[in-house]
């Protein structure tokens, strides 16, 4: 087996790993903030994944052209080596939004430890009211 | 892509599924914390050596600077200790 | 107890059981191991190819002009959806008022140790520019509004972390105020930009450069000099604006002392 399956399936393999740990996070976390944690890592991993997914193996680079008065010979070398931009492209806003929507989540925590005084998820099922 | 750089992707993604479990498991919110933000930094290193200069700009502003920030000031509002389940 | 361990056990296992086998079956597409997708390979051949005008955007960093030009009206949403967030953010906290009076004649305990202080007046002006710098050469090198907003909104952080957010509020004079007209000029500028072809009479938003079916202009793709790539480098600098700002106002509205809010709500 050549290393570019191997390295194929190991980043698959490790990526699933990773991302099945932090799901476990978000679903048996006691507190909030851990699964806020749990949750930061399983957007990172998903985004991992899709990077992961547009890469190719021999002689690569980034997708950057490194000129600004290209021949044609340079857009062929360019097409030939550059790895595939559209999964940077979707992931870059990916993480950006990301973090907003988790700059809200933890306002909220803090909004729920405020009003209940606690941020364990059990004490707060058993709150009336 | 040579042998050095695949066999540092897989080493770092080994190190990161290792960060995460002890993120998971450790009852400390604020080691939870460290251990979040370590798995980040093998996340960004992960991301430029799959050729992605964009994101690791973007990636290691947010996710170690920024999460790391904003959990600590939960932390620091709320509390640290998750309490174990009866 | 333990049999909710031993269902919760075989469940992950299932799922990553699951997992793996969808993605040894072709889950995930066809992912080549030494080329790229055909779609890749058109956005790379066009996005800055000067023989063959039609398609092109002006920018030679692909991701860019796919950012600001192929895939424009995607990041206009994700956009409106960081816009969302931190609004409702803002409303959450509104019932903050700080008194700055009260605290500010004992200013100089607040924050952390003289080292830290020093290493942080030295450093903020430097991740200022380097954001700046990444921000406005967006279109040209790796780099862009959302990273070099996240880059500026860290500056920030790093100040009000040693400083104390008064250091902002009143060193500074930005209050919460000055950040979200700054935020709201950014997403003024970016709306501006993307509904400009459709008020000359065009039928595309977040046009860029002139596709061959379109009946208006495109943008300027120099000023001078200076590249622009059309309409990314303003895109990029309207981002760059938006995304630290709102991100420097959620900072500002967290790092309030929780004694304030208890006061006001009464806890």
């Amino acid at each position: 087996m050549n290393f570019e399956i191997f390295l194929q399936l190991y980043g698959y393999l490790a990526l699933m790993v990773i991302m099945v740990i932090s799901l476990y996070g978000i679903v048996r976390g006691a507190s909030l903030i851990k699964k806020l944690i749990a949750l930061t890592i399983f957007g990172d991993t998903a985004n991992a994944l899709i990077i992961f997914l547009g890469f190719k193996f021999g002689e690569i680079y980034p997708p950057v052209l490194p000129t600004l008065k290209p021949t044609l010979e340079d857009i062929a070398w360019f097409v030939s080596t550059a790895v595939d931009p559209v999964p940077q492209c979707l992931v870059i806003t990916a993480v950006v939004i990301n973090m907003a929507i988790t700059m809200f989540l933890a306002f909220l925590v803090i909004q729920i430890y405020r009003l209940y005084g606690t941020t364990m998820v059990k004490k707060i099922a058993k709150l009336k009211g | 892509m040579s042998l050095f750089a695949a066999s540092l992707i897989t080493f770092t993604l080994t190190i990161g599924a290792l960060f995460t479990y002890l993120a998971i498991k450790s009852r400390d919110l604020l080691k939870a914390t460290i251990f979040s933000a370590a798995q980040s930094a093998t996340y960004a290193l992960i991301f430029f050596l799959l050729m992605a200069p964009d994101i690791v700009l973007a990636y290691i502003a947010v996710a170690i600077g920024i999460y790391t920030v904003i959990l600590l000031y939960i932390i620091s509002k709320t509390e640290r200790y998750e309490e174990v389940e009866s | 107890m333990k049999t909710k361990d031993v269902v919760i056990g075989i469940t992950t296992a299932i799922l990553l059981l699951v997992i793996a086998i969808a993605i040894i079956l072709g889950g995930t597409g066809w992912t080549p191991l030494t080329e790229i997708r055909l779609l890749a390979k058109f956005y790379l051949e066009n996005c800055f190819n000067l023989f063959d005008k039609n398609y092109w955007a002006a920018s030679p960093e692909a991701v860019s002009a796919m950012l600001w030009d192929y895939r424009g009206i995607d990041t206009y949403y994700e956009t409106a959806v960081f816009f969302l967030a931190v609004i409702s953010g803002v409303a959450l906290f509104r019932i903050a008022e700080v008194k700055v009076g009260a605290i500010s004649s004992m200013r100089r305990e607040l924050g952390l140790s003289i080292i830290v202080k020093t290493v942080t007046r030295i450093a903020f002006p430097l991740i200022i520019t380097v954001s700046a710098s990444v921000a406005l050469h967006g279109h040209l090198t790796p780099g862009g509004g959302f990273q070099s907003g996240s880059m500026m909104a860290v500056a920030f952080l790093t100040a009000i972390a040693a400083f104390s957010r008064y250091f902002i509020e009143e060193n500074l004079k930005l209050t919460k105020d000055n950040f979200l007209t700054l935020r709201s000029v950014g997403l003024i500028t970016i709306a501006i930009l993307a509904l400009a072809p459709i008020l000359a009479g065009s039928i595309a938003l977040m046009q860029n450069q002139a596709k061959p079916w379109s009946s208006t202009p495109s943008f300027p793709e120099a000023l001078g000099i200076l590249w622009t790539a059309g309409s990314i480098f303003y895109y990029n600098l309207a981002e760059f604006l938006t995304v630290g700002a709102g991100f420097t106002l959620l900072f500002l509205l967290i790092s309030i002392p929780e004694e304030e809010f208890r006061r006001i709500l009464r806890l």
